[in-house]
């Protein structure tokens, strides 16, 4: 009898986990990302930017925003570390794609980075929002004009948004994070991954 | 439950001694990183059998570090250690790929373990001075890390012997 009051006290009240991953080349500001979500969402104190040493691995955030849980892997950027990103794609259900806008030299690289993320099929449908980040520096570009330059084809099926922010004083992130909630609430990839959590398990 | 509480405890009250355990396969390393990280320097070991407790300061943190014996007859020991651990340090022969298969299943169950559920797990991929040895990401796809889904983890290519990769890897954990 507990149990049924339970599972239906679950099932009105329990929130859904989403898994965002935290993607892009090595330098671009993730692991900063990741830090100042944790300050502006919990009341964990988050790593100061200089303190953070480049990531060989994996580094998790979970957090608390618009009334859903957010669990993030924040994977290291090097070239040699990109081959694990694709394990992760799997249980994710949106992507965040970091990508350092003042440094156009390595635009190229970013550019192709995501092109290879986007293209395998374990991420089909999972929402996509591409960060001009270091928008602290004066030399940084608008995310139009980031947007421009990636020119990123077949994006039409999925949906996608550029935001400018600043991982280091934390301008933009709210906004990319309610975005984010919003359509991984909606987004069928959510409904696919919950009926396969179903069908293995408890969610 | 309890270890929430002993955690918050301890932050709240502890001195900053965080405990550290070192394991691996026997013959990994564990012992030669142990003294390198305290006293910087190589000293000539044997073969563990119980283990091995130093206190190593880096960046102001003192560490308690437990190199525990890594042969099959004294690993089911190791679970004796594991309350109240904040890393676990992996130590891997990454020029021993005929049992590399069986670290990995080792380093599983050892992350299954219902105390260490709040580590993180820091893997020296070691012995990088030998002919032969995998690196970062050969060792990374080897231990399937990628599995790790729910805890903080990082790689770092070591060789203790000339002491490389080792404070890069100590810089890490103190995340």
């Amino acid at each position: 009898m507990f149990s049924l009051f339970y599972g239906l006290y679950k099932y009105l009240f329990s929130k859904t986990e989403f898994h965002v991953l935290i993607l892009g080349i090595d330098k671009a500001g993730k692991t900063t990302l990741l830090e100042k979500l944790k300050s502006l969402y919990s009341n964990l104190e988050g790593l100061p930017p200089d303190r953070i040493v480049p990531t060989v691995g994996l580094n998790i955030g979970r957090i608390e925003a618009s009334n859903s849980k957010l669990v993030f892997w924040d994977l290291g950027g090097q070239p040699g570390l990109r081959s694990i990103w694709e394990k992760y794609y799997e249980e994710a259900h949106a992507v965040i794609f970091v990508i350092d806008a003042a440094c156009p030299s390595r635009f190229e690289d970013a550019k192709s980075a995501l092109e290879k993320v986007l293209r395998h099929e374990d991420l089909q449908g999972a929402p996509l929002l591409v960060l001009a980040n270091k928008q602290d520096l004066s030399e940084a570009v608008s995310s139009e004009e980031l947007a421009r330059y990636l020119d990123l084809k077949k994006l039409d099926e999925r949906v996608y948004m550029f935001e400018a922010v600043s991982a280091f004083d934390g301008m933009g992130i709210k906004e990319g994070v309610e975005w984010l909630v919003e359509v991984m609430e909606r987004s069928k990839r959510t409904e696919t991954l919950r009926i396969r959590a179903g069908v293995n398990g408890p969610a | 439950m309890g270890i929430v509480f002993t955690r918050m405890f301890s932050s709240l009250f502890g001195n900053k001694e965080a405990r550290i355990l070192v394991l691996g396969l026997d013959n990994a390393g564990k012992t030669t990183i142990l003294y390198r990280l305290q006293m910087g320097e190589v000293v000539s070991t044997i073969p563990t059998i119980g283990f091995n407790v130093e206190t190593v300061q880096h960046n102001n943190i003192k560490f308690q570090v437990w190199d525990l014996g890594g042969q099959t007859s004294i690993r089911p020991y190791w679970r004796c250690y594991f309350p109240n651990t904040q890393a676990i340090i992996y130590v891997v022969d990454s020029s021993d790929t005929d049992r590399i298969a069986i670290a990995k299943e080792e380093f599983h169950a050892i992350l299954e373990e219902d105390e260490l559920k709040g580590a993180i797990a820091l893997i020296l991929a070691n012995k990088q001075d030998l002919p032969g040895a995998l690196d970062a990401a050969a060792v990374t796809e080897a231990l399937e890390l990628h599995k790790i889904k729910n805890r903080q983890w990082a790689i770092f290519r070591t060789c203790a012997i000339k002491g490389e990769g080792l404070f890069e890897g100590m810089d890490w954990s103190k995340l």
